[in-house]
């Protein structure tokens, strides 16, 4: 069957994101891909305004808000994957996340997020004539995690806040292989009884966390004239993916699928960040996120030679950027009012021997005088794979985020 | 504000477009070695599986009874073992009926048009001309009459259903034996039955409003008789004639539906027999353990799955048929044809098990050299039946302990049987080239002998399961 790889001449790919932990979790879309975190290297978790928004490690952030904040984030991601010195570049647009926080003044801050945190994206064509292959290969799998949190400022020690949400775990999972037949093995004159019969082999399934609604963050959250910090901790869980495989002859001929259900345990979480105001409106941040993963995660594998497990390692995020704020006042020169950011972050992926090292720049636009603002991150990196087969993919992403902030249930004073 | 900022996002997007481009080099081996790496296939691998020695357990005949509609090809007769009686449904106005209590007398005859389709055809046989025999027939009737105006409508809205339903029940109110001397020798010749006197006696006893359903059955025909249906102009007729003083008229009525009833006359209640244009069937079970041990030899695997929900999806049947031997001797058929025989399966569909009927999947070679290998009455002593959904459905299903289930039964006359397209098509300069002959084969085979003897089921397949 390897062989057969060697002599395919055409391979159309439609779209695929990270191909790494494809057949696991697939890939982590960090902090719900936001276009402000993600334009500062993925820092700031820490940093608190009068608008930031949800961060989805903190939650405890926004209980400093003062405004009304709806996101929602775009990614545009081109890939190249290098493999034994042959390349191959493909893309894919994605909407990592939607997020709403409500400040309350005195009574603490809600938020709701939708945050598509692992998703597995390939849809590639293997097409050619001069032999039998003819194969689709397609994986759609998305956690999607709704994120309602409530944080609040502790009474008397004001430049605390404390808080918490919840994770609610919902997505399906669809992995679709058709194929042609390989006649190789049988006699000529059998060959006629599989002539234009494809093969689909069908999995899908849905997610959600085992024996609980959710998964919970709690977060304490620190705001100094200068300095601030932030520590979490997120519970570890487990997921739960209810799978059934099955094989299509086309979408009505089908087997009676078998269930399988395949656990992933998740271990907790620690995140903890600070970030350093200076001149007014320049901050440095730095943020470490650390999950400590005990057991490999399953695949949905159980087809041909896929592997059943993959390997994981200790998940680690480092990030540091800087931002330099725009001013809030609408008569000064637009560009000043621009938000700065730039960053640098390095990654280890929860798959034993993936690295991820990554940089990005990024800008926020105000519109109009109401607060509105569009973020524009332009990231790039590499992400690199040493399991023996050695191999890398280099990544320019385009993230887009458009804010919105109101000023809705606060009274003029 | 808004233009300057729409200007500076789209240089942003075709700078990051056009690094992307410049920068991503793209070779298709990549991405298959990748692939190929992450163990996937690109084909599935194809292997054959023969299981033989497989005698069936059971193989039971069906017999569906019920009268059916015959209003495109009206016939009645008698064909390998099975007498085909003719029910015609009739209704009379009250002024022929008067017109008919008035007369001094008065006869009635059944006017039948030849089937043209069958009789005028190149494929029916050529030596059957002139058709003759002495022909016993009982001609019975019920009739039913109402002084009710809307006595006809109401019979009319009897549902056909409904009616042959009725039929299976017959109960005459009158019959009567008679002999009809048969001579046909055009094959487009009009056949005329005349009615016995008791049939026009006891329709003019009265004027009310009257029904008549009248059936002819000849049990001991040589033939079964096909003609025109009252679906067409050439109808069948029921002519009145009366006489009154000098004064003769006559007036042709036509069924409004012809209806037929058929019968089995087999003997032997323990053999399988399928007859040919009814709708009887066989059901072949076959054990379950010889098909499960050869999947586990052939695997290594234990059959059948019972891990987890038991359903069974590690390999998936491509495609599947099983080759009975064959003897044609024992078979009866009146066109001289080769006759297909179809099949149908037991398959789980939203936790039930439906029939359903299997595709034939041409082998176009071995068809151009040796013919289709699901007919009867053909050269060979063989005959392979495809049964891929029956197949794949049983191994998916098979820890519940489920037998194979098969049907067949036989289909229509096979009249290219080289052909590998097994439809009728348009050649290239415009004629219809006819694969199978429109006409059923009144045809009888039996399976008795051929259902004690192993069949052998070959399998094509299609795994899951990986090189290592």
């Amino acid at each position: 069957m390897k062989k057969l790889f060697g002599i395919i001449l055409c391979f159309v790919a439609f779209s695929s994101a990270s191909m790494i932990g494809l057949d696991a979790l697939g890939e982590e879309q960090t902090l719900g891909g936001m276009a402000s975190m993600a334009g500062r290297g993925y820092a700031g978790s820490a940093k608190t305004g009068e608008a930031e928004g949800i961060s989805l490690m903190n939650p405890a952030r926004i209980a400093f808000d003062t405004k009304v904040v709806f996101n929602v984030n775009f990614l545009m991601e081109f890939l190249s994957i290098e493999h034994s010195n042959t390349y191959y570049s493909t893309n894919s647009i994605t909407i990592p996340s939607f997020n709403l926080s409500f400040p309350m003044g005195n009574y603490g801050a809600l938020g709701l997020s939708l945050w598509q945190r692992y998703s597995s994206t390939l849809d590639v064509e293997a097409d050619d004539s001069s032999s039998v292959i003819n194969a689709k290969m397609k994986y759609q799998s998305s956690v999607y995690e709704v994120v309602p949190s409530y944080a609040v400022r502790v009474p008397y020690l004001r430049n605390f806040s404390l808080g918490g949400s919840a994770h609610f775990v919902m997505g399906n999972t669809e992995r679709s292989l058709s194929l042609g037949p390989d006649n190789s093995g049988v006699s000529k004159k059998d060959y006629w009884a599989t002539n234009n019969s494809k093969i689909t082999d069908y999995v899908d399934g849905t997610w959600e966390v085992k024996n609980h609604p959710a998964y919970y963050s709690f977060a304490l959250q620190y705001r100094g004239r200068q300095s601030s910090y932030y520590f979490s901790y997120t519970t570890p869980h487990t997921l739960e993916n209810k799978l059934n495989y099955n094989f299509r002859f086309s979408e009505i001929d089908t087997l009676a699928p078998t269930k399988y259900t395949r656990e992933i345990d998740v271990p907790m979480t620690l995140a903890t960040g600070m970030n350093f105001r200076f001149k007014k409106r320049n901050n440095v941040m730095l943020d470490l996120q650390w999950r400590s993963w005990d057991d490999d995660v399953e695949n949905i594998g159980r087809s041909f030679d896929m592997d059943q497990f993959t390997d994981t390692q200790n998940d680690i995020l480092l990030a540091a950027g800087f931002q330099r704020d725009g001013s809030p006042l609408f008569y000064d020169k637009y560009w000043d009012r621009i938000t700065y950011r730039c960053g640098g972050w390095y990654k280890g992926w929860y798959v034993e021997n993936a690295h991820e090292l990554g940089g990005s720049i990024g800008a926020g636009f105000p519109l109009g005088h109401k607060g509105t603002t569009v973020d524009l991150a332009i990231q790039g990196g590499k992400r690199f794979v040493d399991d023996g087969h050695s191999w890398e993919e280099t990544f320019i992403g385009l993230r887009l985020g458009l804010m919105g902030i109101g000023n809705w249930g606060s009274t003029a004073r | 504000m808004n233009k300057r900022y729409l200007v500076f996002l789209a240089v942003l997007a075709s700078l990051a477009l056009t690094m992307s481009s410049c920068l991503f080099d793209s070779e298709d081996s990549a991405l298959s070695s990748w692939l190929s790496d992450q163990g996937m296939p690109d084909t599935y691998k194809v292997q054959t599986l023969s299981i033989g020695d497989l005698t069936p357990l059971s193989a039971e005949v069906f017999l569906d009874s019920t009268p059916r509609g015959a209003n495109d090809r009206a016939l009645f007769g008698q064909s390998a073992n099975i007498q085909h009686d003719m029910v015609l449904d009739f209704g009379f106005d009250s002024l022929l009926l008067s017109t008919l209590k008035n007369a001094d007398s008065a006869a009635s005859f059944l006017f039948f048009r030849l089937l043209p389709s069958l009789y005028k055809s190149q494929y029916f046989p050529k030596d059957s001309f002139p058709l003759e025999e002495d022909l016993a027939v009982t001609v019975s009737w019920k009739l039913d009459r109402s002084k009710k105006s809307s006595f006809l409508e109401d019979i009319m809205e009897i549902t056909d259903k409904d009616w042959y339903k009725s039929l299976s029940k017959w109960k005459p109110d009158a019959s009567v034996d008679t002999t009809y001397s048969i001579s046909i020798g055009k094959k487009d010749s009009t056949l005329t039955l005349v009615m016995p006197h008791a049939l026009i006696d006891s329709i003019r006893k009265d004027v009310s409003l009257c029904r008549l359903q009248l059936r002819l059955s000849a049990p001991d025909a040589k033939r079964v008789y096909r003609f025109y249906g009252p679906n067409y102009v050439y109808k069948p007729q029921f002519r009145i004639t009366t006489l009154s003083d000098t004064l003769f008229m006559y007036r042709n009525l036509a069924p409004f539906r012809v209806a037929d009833a058929i019968k089995s006359n087999e003997e032997c209640s323990d053999c399988q027999v399928l007859h040919g244009g009814v709708f009887d069937s066989m059901v072949v079970e076959f054990p379950s353990e010889p098909i499960m041990k050869g999947l586990a030899d052939f695997y290594g695997d234990e059959f059948p799955y019972t891990v987890g929900d038991g359903d069974d999806v590690r390999q998936a049947v491509v495609l599947a048929q099983m080759t009975f031997p064959r003897d044609d001797s024992k078979g009866f058929s009146e066109l001289g044809h080769p006759i297909q025989v179809v099949v149908g399966s037991f398959v789980d569909s939203l936790d039930k098990e439906i029939r359903r009927m299997e595709e034939y999947k041409v082998n176009r070679k071995g068809v151009v050299e040796n013919g289709h290998p699901n007919m009867v009455f053909y050269e060979g002593d063989s005959l392979t039946l495809q049964v891929t959904f029956g197949m794949r459905n049983f191994i998916n299903k098979a820890s519940d302990g489920r037998t194979f289930k098969m049907m067949m039964r036989l289909g229509y006359p096979v009249l290219q049987d080289k052909d590998s397209s097994y439809t009728n098509y348009i050649t290239s300069k415009g004629d219809t080239s006819y694969v199978f002959f429109s006409q059923f084969d009144y045809a009888r085979y039996d399976f008795t002998e051929i259902m004690k003897k192993p069949a052998t089921l070959k399998l094509w397949l299609a795994s899951k399961r990986g090189d290592e």
